[in-house]
């Protein structure tokens, strides 16, 4: 009974250990292939262009409005709070922080999980159980280059790119509520952020929307790849490919504050 | 399906997607299917898709072609010569093209100029 139960632990966590080792080796295999110009052929390209399409231009409307409703509602949150607790000098750099260190990645990589992040799943996981995959290999088409690197490269370019929008909406929304909360007018809101943002918040803003965007198409990828032979086994695919895709970016959001505060 | 055809071109020989795509019009046109280049999977049926597959298949560099019961493939195919025709048009790369057939469906085949080998 007693080795019984440390045989089951000990499996447990052979299995973890080589799962977490499996999933280090296809990422590091994805980042080779990212870095070799033989991976980038016209037929890659044209998956690329539309994948980046249907990642960050697809959702514009929609995260525009969702970043003025959120956006706005949230910086004013911070502004009040600023005011309340008499941190008014220090304003600039509270939202500068909260709106292009904090809020804008983080919000950005949940939204784009949530649209394609799912979306991606589902698509690697039905081609795997139709064989689809099999077929690709036959014709000796690497799968890395032709379907996971298009994604993985729209996944960081459409996290970045959006999450600066999202920054940029944001700031501007911050405008307002400085004007009604405290009554500054745009000059001295202008002023104040071009004296808050500094190099390293911008840095810290393309770091972690890099490795949110990298993540957001990787993990979803990689669980796609493991789906059992059935169409059964998708929804479970997507469902445990987003929960460690939320772990994930969860842990990349607590390992940026770990790092800011050192 | 212009783009699934155009892919082992584009892969294999790096051809742009424009040149890759009109190999692949060339072909759909030789057996009058290039109304189907733009449609998807779903929209076609299983003897276009059928086509789509064999020109897919000619665009590889092998030089043989293997076809399994192409009558499990192709919905309310009754004889095999209108596709053995077809196919003939479109094999301008004098490929070998072997069927598998099981042989229940042997008299699918006869008065065929295919050579059949049990």
């Amino acid at each position: 009974m007693i080795l019984k139960f440390f045989e089951h632990i000990g499996q447990k966590t052979t299995d973890f250990f080589l799962s977490v080792y499996e999933a280090l080796q296809f990422t590091a295999l994805c980042l080779i292939h990212m870095a070799r110009p033989n991976s980038y052929n016209p037929a890659m390209r044209m998956v690329l262009i539309k994948q980046i399409y249907f990642t960050a231009v697809g959702i514009i409307p929609l995260f525009i409005m969702m970043a003025f409703l959120f956006g706005s509602v949230i910086i004013g949150v911070v502004i009040a709070l600023a005011t309340q607790y008499n941190l008014q000098s220090q304003i600039g750099s509270i939202i500068v922080t909260f709106a292009l260190n904090e809020f804008s990645p983080f919000f950005t990589a949940l939204l784009i999980s949530l649209r394609s992040g799912t979306a991606v799943n589902t698509e690697i996981a039905v081609m795997n159980v139709n064989k689809e995959l099999n077929t690709l290999k036959e014709y000796k088409i690497d799968l890395i280059d032709y379907l996971f690197l298009p994604r993985i490269l729209s996944g960081i370019v459409s996290v970045t790119s959006l999450s600066i929008l999202f920054a940029i909406i944001m700031l501007s929304s911050g405008y307002i509520f400085t004007l009604f909360y405290m009554g500054m007018d745009l000059h001295t809101y202008k002023t104040l952020l071009a004296n808050a943002v500094g190099v390293d918040n911008l840095v810290i803003l393309l770091l972690k929307s890099v490795a949110f965007g990298f993540v957001t198409m990787l993990i979803p990828i990689y669980s796609g790849l493991k789906t059992a032979n059935a169409y059964t086994a998708i929804p479970i695919s997507v469902l445990n490919g987003m929960v460690k895709l939320f772990i994930a970016i969860f842990f990349i959001e607590v390992l940026s504050l770990v790092l800011q505060s050192l | 399906m212009l783009e699934n055809i155009a892919l082992i071109k584009e892969v294999h020989e790096l051809l742009a997607t424009k040149e890759a795509q009109a190999h692949a019009i060339e072909y759909l046109r030789k057996i009058h299917l290039e109304s189907i280049g733009l449609k998807r999977l779903n929209q076609c049926t299983s003897i276009e898709v059928f086509y789509v597959m064999v020109i897919r298949a000619m665009m590889a560099k092998e030089q043989t072609i293997f076809i399994v019961t192409p009558f499990f493939l192709i919905k309310k195919l009754a004889e095999i010569t209108p596709v053995l025709e077809k196919l003939a048009l479109l094999n301008k790369e004098q490929k070998n093209i072997i069927i598998l057939d099981n042989l229940t469906n042997q008299s699918h085949y006869k008065g065929d100029l295919c050579n059949i080998i049990k």
